[in-house]
Parts: C-alpha cells; structure tokens; sequence
C-alpha cells in the first residue's frame, strides 16, 4: 500500500509537470474527441480540443472580459457533496471560488442529463446571450473535468458559434486573479428542486 | 516520465487528479497582489462567520508570539499539506483549534492538552480544498482567545481519491506506531504518532463505480504518559489520510498510552515504551 501510494504520488507530480509544459491543453497523454457527448468518469484527462469552439486560456479569458464584447462565463463544476454520514450539528459551510461575474450551473455537463434540465441549460444560455449565438461563450468547471467539455459542446452543437472552452478551470483562473464565491443560478436551482437527490 | 503515468491504471487516476490539486505555475506570485480586494474582504467576513459559530461571542485577538502556523504558501499536494503550529509560551496554553476557512468542513482539529504536553511544536498533515486562510486559535489558561493566521494556496484536497481500492486503503486500520526523537535528560520528548486510516472524507468519489465513499474519520485521539493526559485531538474530514502527528511530551518513564476512535465506531489502542526520563 504505501509502495503503491508513493509511487501514485510521483506520478502525480510528474502528471503536474507536464500538465504546466502543455498548457493549455493540460493532458499529459493525448485524449481524442469522442464523437459524442463524453458519459465516462467525470474527472479525467480531456481532450486538447473541442470542434466548432476555441480552446482558451486564462489570459485570453481576462482578455475577453476586458474588451468591449463581454463574455458570457458559464460554471459548470458540481457542488461539494456533503458527506452523507456528516455528523449533525457539525460546522458544513461549502464554498465555491469561480471567476467574477460567472453563472454557475452545476452539472449542466452531466451526461446523460435528463431533458427538461438539458432544455433549462438552453434556455439559459439564450437568456444569457439575449439570443445571439454568436456572442462570446466562456464554459469551465475544473482541470481536468468532462463537465465543461459537454456543456461547451451542447451549444456547439446548439449553433452557438462563439463557444470558449476552458480547460483549465477555476484552477487555472485562480493562478493569476482574484475569485469570486458563487451561488448556484437561482433558475438552475429552481428547476432542480422536483428532482431527488439535489 | 509518461511510462511511469502509464503503469497501472489506479496510479493513472491518482495521477490525474492530483495533477488537478497541484497545479501550479511560474506566475503564482502574480496573485492577490491588488490590496484589500472584494476577495480579502469575503474573506475576513467568512472567518466571522465561522468565529461566530465555533466561539460564540468570545473575543479573539490577534497575536503574533502566543501561536503562529507555518504552512507551505503553495502546497505540492492539496491532501496532504503540512502544517506546523509553533506554541512557544508552555503553561499557558490549554489548548489549539486549526480551522481552514474555505474547506467545506472547516473546522479540522481541536488539540486539547494535559499536564504532561509541552505545546511547543504540534505537527499535522491536512487536505485543503480552496485557496484559503488558515486560523489557529489557542485557548490560554486563563481562558482567553487569541487568532494567528495564514493564507495557503491548494485546492481539491477533500475530494481527491487515494487511489487505490476502498479496502486496500482500510488494509491495516488502527494500526500505529510511534518515534521518539533523541533528547537530553529532564528536557521533553519529541514524538511522532503514525495512524493507519484512509479517514476517507465523504467528498471522494471511486471513480469506477461513481459511488461515494463514506466519510470514515478519525474523530479522536487521546495521548497520555501513564496517567497524565498529553492530549486529546477532535478531528474532522480534513485531516488527511494516515494521520501523523508530531508533538512534545514530558515522559515520566511510564508507557505512552494511544487510544483512537473514528465516527463509525471503530477504537483501537496502542501502548508505546517511552525514553527514560533520566540519563
């Protein structure tokens, strides 16, 4: 076991490693584009690329977000989970750091999804945008998180044609600015509400 | 470099998503270099917030010499960060909170201590979920409160798997050892406690099944030097897997007597030879 954990440990660090050479996209192994909508592990290396959506770093992101075009900034990280066997009464008080200005809409890149959420996610996302699909479209979660890919890549395929991808996430945001903590969209809530477990 | 990634599958996971939590880069000291921005001011708020919860309506002052935290600002590992909480004024202090802010349980370990500590130096390892501060807090004999704090830049450390299976990382549980450090004749004893235990968050997703594992914790440990208490620790899901905790104690030639329990019940108790307190 301890063999095993410090050998995962090196790995990590190596992993660490090239996730920085590689910038921006953060895979140390080369991860093709699945035809689809991606319904494995939602952590994981992801591909370095999204068809029909660029591919963006945190530089670029602030970029856009000081340039006369705002951007549109979609969070789709999932929620930290409270433990179910949380003792009562003890001090839970989850936070979530994202960029400034974000709607976080947890899990919108959850595949499958069930399609009333998945029409929530669109109708959002047109309400965001005032309806233009070209307006730019910036969508992260974490490193190396799926979420974001399928999210970015729903609205490709919607006909959004400003889709930004940012693979690194609130990780990579956070290396060089300041984080806001974020409350879920309180229309993505609401449409949660009848379903269980949420 | 990449052959060894590729070896197993569970050290491709583990891999990975440490990689996440330890991401870091050459521009780090670009941060939270903007002043007293909307970010300190969330977190100043957050501290009160918790403050509130934990102490109620004690008063807490700032100190700089009563308790400090040494921490790495940036942390190699977010699940397993080091923490080192310097208590020089011996006598006085009765006991030590270390609270991480912006961890979702944030309230990881309360030391209390007994006749037989000398809270010089405690050592601990923990998971860090956000950029964050970190408080300690010590309570003085006199039953005052005093806050020193820290800022630590890690994240992801409560969810991050161990990587390996549930029941190889429960393999062992409760074992224990103990290592005393060399010492002089009359000056008190360094040890470090080593306490196998995945104290599996509850945050830590199996990444095959997409279950979550339980939070299975430590949430006690007591230290005594035969029949004086050393310390008592209250702990939480943020205390990182294998917890190993170094402290002092002034040993009076009896064992040093280890007893653990976690939150689903588990209790296991070691007894250690102690160095002579003579020669």
């Amino acid at each position: 076991m301890r063999r095993l954990l410090l050998t995962g440990r090196a790995a990590a660090a190596c992993a660490a490693l090239l996730c920085l050479a590689a910038a921006p996209a953060d895979s140390p192994v080369n991860v093709p584009e699945p035809e689809g909508l991606y319904a494995g592990p939602p952590k994981g290396y992801t591909p370095p690329t999204l068809k029909g959506a660029a591919v963006v770093d945190a530089d670029a992101v602030a970029a856009l977000m000081a340039g006369p075009d705002k951007p549109v900034l979609l969070d789709v990280a999932a929620p930290d989970r409270k433990p179910s066997n949380f003792p009562e009464g003890r001090l839970w008080l989850p936070v979530h750091p994202s960029i400034p200005g974000a709607v976080w809409m947890p899990e919108a890149g959850a595949e499958p999804l069930a399609p009333a959420r998945e029409a929530l996610f669109y109708a959002r996302v047109a309400a965001l945008t005032g309806s233009d699909t070209a307006k730019p479209i910036v969508v992260f979660c974490h490193v190396e998180c799926w979420g974001s890919w399928n999210a970015a890549k729903r609205l490709v395929r919607k006909g959004y044609t400003g889709v930004r991808w940012f693979p690194q996430g609130v990780e990579g945001w956070q290396e060089k600015h300041e984080t806001a903590n974020l409350k879920v969209d309180p229309d993505w809530k609401a449409g949660a509400e009848p379903q269980a477990g949420r | 470099m990449t052959h060894r990634i590729g070896q197993t599958f569970s050290t491709l996971a583990l891999g990975l998503v440490l990689a996440t939590t330890a991401l870091s880069g050459p521009l780090a000291g670009a941060a939270r270099a903007a002043g007293a921005s909307d970010t300190d001011q969330e977190r100043a708020a957050r501290w009160q917030e918790i403050a509130k919860s934990i102490f109620g309506d004690r008063q807490i002052a700032p100190t700089d010499s009563l308790v400090k935290i040494e921490a790495p600002a940036r942390a190699l590992d977010a699940a397993l960060v080091p923490i080192t909480l310097t208590m020089p004024n011996d006598g006085q202090i009765k006991a030590v909170s270390l609270i991480i802010d912006d961890n979702p349980a944030p309230y990881a370990a309360k030391f209390e201590f007994g006749p037989a500590a000398d809270p010089a130096e405690l050592k601990l390892r923990v998971r860090v979920n956000n950029y964050t501060d970190m408080h300690a807090v010590v309570e003085t004999t006199d039953g005052k409160l005093y806050e020193a704090k820290q800022f630590v830049k890690a994240s992801g450390g409560c969810s991050a798997p161990m990587g390996m299976s549930d029941e190889e990382a429960m393999k062992g549980m409760g074992d224990m050892r103990m290592k005393f450090a060399e010492t002089a004749a009359g000056k008190p004893v360094e040890a470090t406690l080593m306490i196998r235990h995945p104290n599996f968050s509850g945050m830590q997703m199996n990444q095959v099944t997409r279950d979550y594992t339980p939070a299975r914790y430590i949430d006690k440990v007591t230290v005594s030097a035969g029949d004086r208490k050393v310390f008592t620790m209250t702990g939480d899901i943020s205390i990182a897997s294998n917890p190993v905790i170094n402290f002092a104690l002034k040993p009076d030639g009896k064992p040093i007597q280890v007893a653990a329990s976690d939150n689903q019940g588990g209790q296991w108790q070691h007894s250690f030879t102690a160095p002579s307190p003579t020669n």
